[in-house]
């Protein structure tokens, strides 16, 4: 039992949609529950699991699927499935996550899309299987096929919002299946030169013996760009803004925080497992471009967000600045950059997830998010506006909140490489959020006189749903419990996590 | 495969969009096939005729079956992503009367 773990995270959400699908024709109630136990057995699964992993020696599980193991000299023959420190963190953050979800969507789901909740929630499980397996696979080309289940799932996740949705969704296909396609491309390149397919064996291979192949470099630009291109990274952020402001709330909740930082991972895993740090840091000309395209992805996400005026596309520029963050991180290629890009993948997820959800409940009860509608919010829905204002605290990075920390570590990176543009682009995003935070503030709590004093008119309390507050609660106080366990975080996950690097 | 991109990415037209992603999909699909092909080869079954046993394959002799096989999950992505693809390009269609990309561009922000 406890041998097959790792199959179970992704065999419950699958078995679950497929049930949910089926079921539906003559139950449609119980596509809910099904989806629902599905997302707790895999949760359940990825907590055991990370147990098992801190217990073990190595901090690697390895699960041959269907038995096909290590054949000697021919190195692993088919699929393997490999759960160490930087995956199993991820996993525990994606189910957990998707399980909230799943809690706070079934209401709005209800209202949003009366009727079709039983092939919502197929649909909905069948995105959170592909995430996970994109994030515990051991393939390069199982993890191809996997962004492929997550990306045409979520296409049809965001098509729900009707109106402006289709063309939204429509033009996130055409980017998604190039950056699909670009990967594929990428692993062609990387199979030409070795022979396999299988992440171990690649990390054995390219490092040693392909340092200088133009095949296998080739192949590492292809399959970069094609993973930047899933994560909507700046010259290909376009789809972004749109296909998640269009989208239904639900879908938005779950896309948001989970499909972008997925594909972080993928870039990462590619960029330290496979390629190694020492082969990243050897092509200085592609850090240079990535650094300076995240830098100015962090300044376009941010100067765009100043420029809306409804919630939910700020949101969504948002993530686009986000984004950059990660990457740069990631492409600093140092000991503290990378630990803050991997940090900032989870702590981003918990704060994005949180902004959709305070999103979703405002949404929810007054059908639009436009900020100069927006008045009196604090009044009558006091606890979503605290929520708002402890997740945009934490987008801005003060101090108990886990945005803090990951800009810390970001910052202390990219000063130690010397790379002040990505300090100076990340001090202005800041900024800048600040300026939306107030705004926010003082068109929700400032505009309307206190109607506690008297001879103001008194406005309803119409707070949201218990059961889409109490998930949107969990994620906000989540996130300053994550700035609290920092060090626990870094210590004994993150920093086991990444190889080791080499001194500049 | 350059003509898919291009076409993907520079046509206004949503369905000529539909066929550059289909262009791409097939260029890199004969990619990975002729990776795996070799001169003079068969099809990778082991018959009793083709001169090797089951421990002991003629290697040369036949094309290396794990790029078909890639393939094969391959097209079915990129039958199921062109399916998707129509489908929605069929809704804008029904919303705007249009597959032109400006036109419905202006009809959204009318």
């Amino acid at each position: 039992m406890i041998k097959h773990l790792p199959i179970f995270i992704v065999l419950a959400p699958l078995l679950g949609a497929v049930l949910a699908a089926l079921t539906s024709w003559y139950r449609p109630k119980l596509s809910f529950p099904i989806v629902l136990s599905g997302l707790f057995i895999s949760c359940l699964s990825s907590f055991c699991l990370i147990f098992n992993i801190l217990n073990s020696e190595s901090g690697v599980i390895h699960y041959q699927l269907g038995g096909w193991g290590d054949k000697g000299e021919y190195g692993i023959v088919g699929i393997q499935i490999t759960v160490d420190y930087l995956n199993g963190l991820i996993l525990t953050a994606v189910t957990i996550i998707s399980l909230l979800t799943a809690i706070f969507s079934s209401q709005s789901v209800n209202r949003e899309l009366a009727g079709q909740q039983r092939y919502f929630f197929a649909l909905f499980s069948l995105l959170v299987t592909g995430l996970l397996g994109i994030t515990i696979t051991g393939d390069i080309f199982n993890l191809y096929v996997f962004m492929e289940i997550a990306a045409l799932s979520s296409y049809a996740l965001i098509a729900y919002g009707k109106g402006r949705s289709y063309m939204a969704s429509f033009n996130y296909l055409i980017m998604g299946t190039m950056g699909a396609c670009l990967y594929l491309l990428g692993v062609g390149f990387v199979f030409v030169k070795t022979g396999t397919l299988n992440i171990e064996n690649l990390s054995l291979l390219i490092p040693q013996t392909l340092q200088t192949s133009q095949t296998v470099f080739v192949g590492f630009v292809l399959i970069i760009v094609g993973a930047w291109a899933k994560m909507a990274f700046f010259p290909m952020h376009g789809w972004l803004p749109n296909a998640y402001t269009y989208a239904p709330t639900a879908s938005g909740a779950l896309l948001a925080p989970l499909a972008t930082k997925v594909s972080v991972y993928a870039m990462i895993r590619i960029m330290i497992t496979v390629y190694s740090i020492d082969y990243v840091l050897k092509s200085p000309n592609i850090q240079t471009a990535a650094l300076l395209l995240s830098s100015i992805a962090i300044l376009v996400g941010s100067f765009f967000s100043l420029t809306q005026t409804n919630l939910r596309k700020i949101a969504c520029y948002f993530i686009v600045s986000e984004i950059g963050y990660m990457v740069g991180g990631a492409w600093l290629a140092n000991d503290p950059g990378l630990k803050g890009a991997v940090y900032h993948i989870i702590a981003d997820a918990a704060m994005t997830s949180a902004l959709f959800m305070v999103i979703g409940c405002i949404l929810f009860r007054t059908g639009q998010v436009e900020l100069k509608k927006l008045d009196g919010l604090f009044y009558k829905m006091p606890i979503t506006f605290i929520a708002l204002v402890i997740t945009m605290a934490a987008l801005i990075g003060v101090p108990p909140t886990c945005g803090f920390f990951s800009k810390f570590y970001l910052i202390q990176g990219a000063a130690q490489a010397g790379t002040w543009h990505f300090v100076g682009a990340l001090l202005i995003s800041s900024l800048i959020k600040a300026v939306i935070l107030f705004r926010i503030i003082e068109i929700g709590y400032n505009k309307v006189p206190n109607p506690a004093k008297e001879g103001n008119k008194t406005i309803p309390r119409d707070e949201a749903p218990i059961s889409m507050l109490i998930p949107t609660l969990i994620v906000t106080l989540s996130l300053i419990a994550l700035g609290i366990f920092t060090d626990t975080l870094i210590t004994d996950f993150i920093a086991k996590a990444l190889p080791e690097i080499p001194a500049p | 495969m350059m003509t898919g991109l291009w076409s993907m990415l520079a046509q206004g037209n949503l369905i000529k969009k539909c066929i550059g992603m289909a262009i791409f999909q097939t260029g890199i699909i004969l990619f990975f096939i002729s990776i795996g092909a070799k001169n003079d080869a068969l099809i990778p079954i082991l018959t009793e005729g083709a001169n090797h046993t089951f421990d002991n394959p003629n290697i040369d002799k036949v094309t290396n079956p794990l790029t078909q096989i890639l393939m094969l999950t391959a097209i079915v992505v990129g039958v199921a992503t062109l399916g998707v693809g129509l489908a929605l390009a069929q809704k804008v269609y029904q919303q705007h009367d249009s597959f032109d990309e400006d036109e419905i561009l202006n009809n959204q922000t009318k």
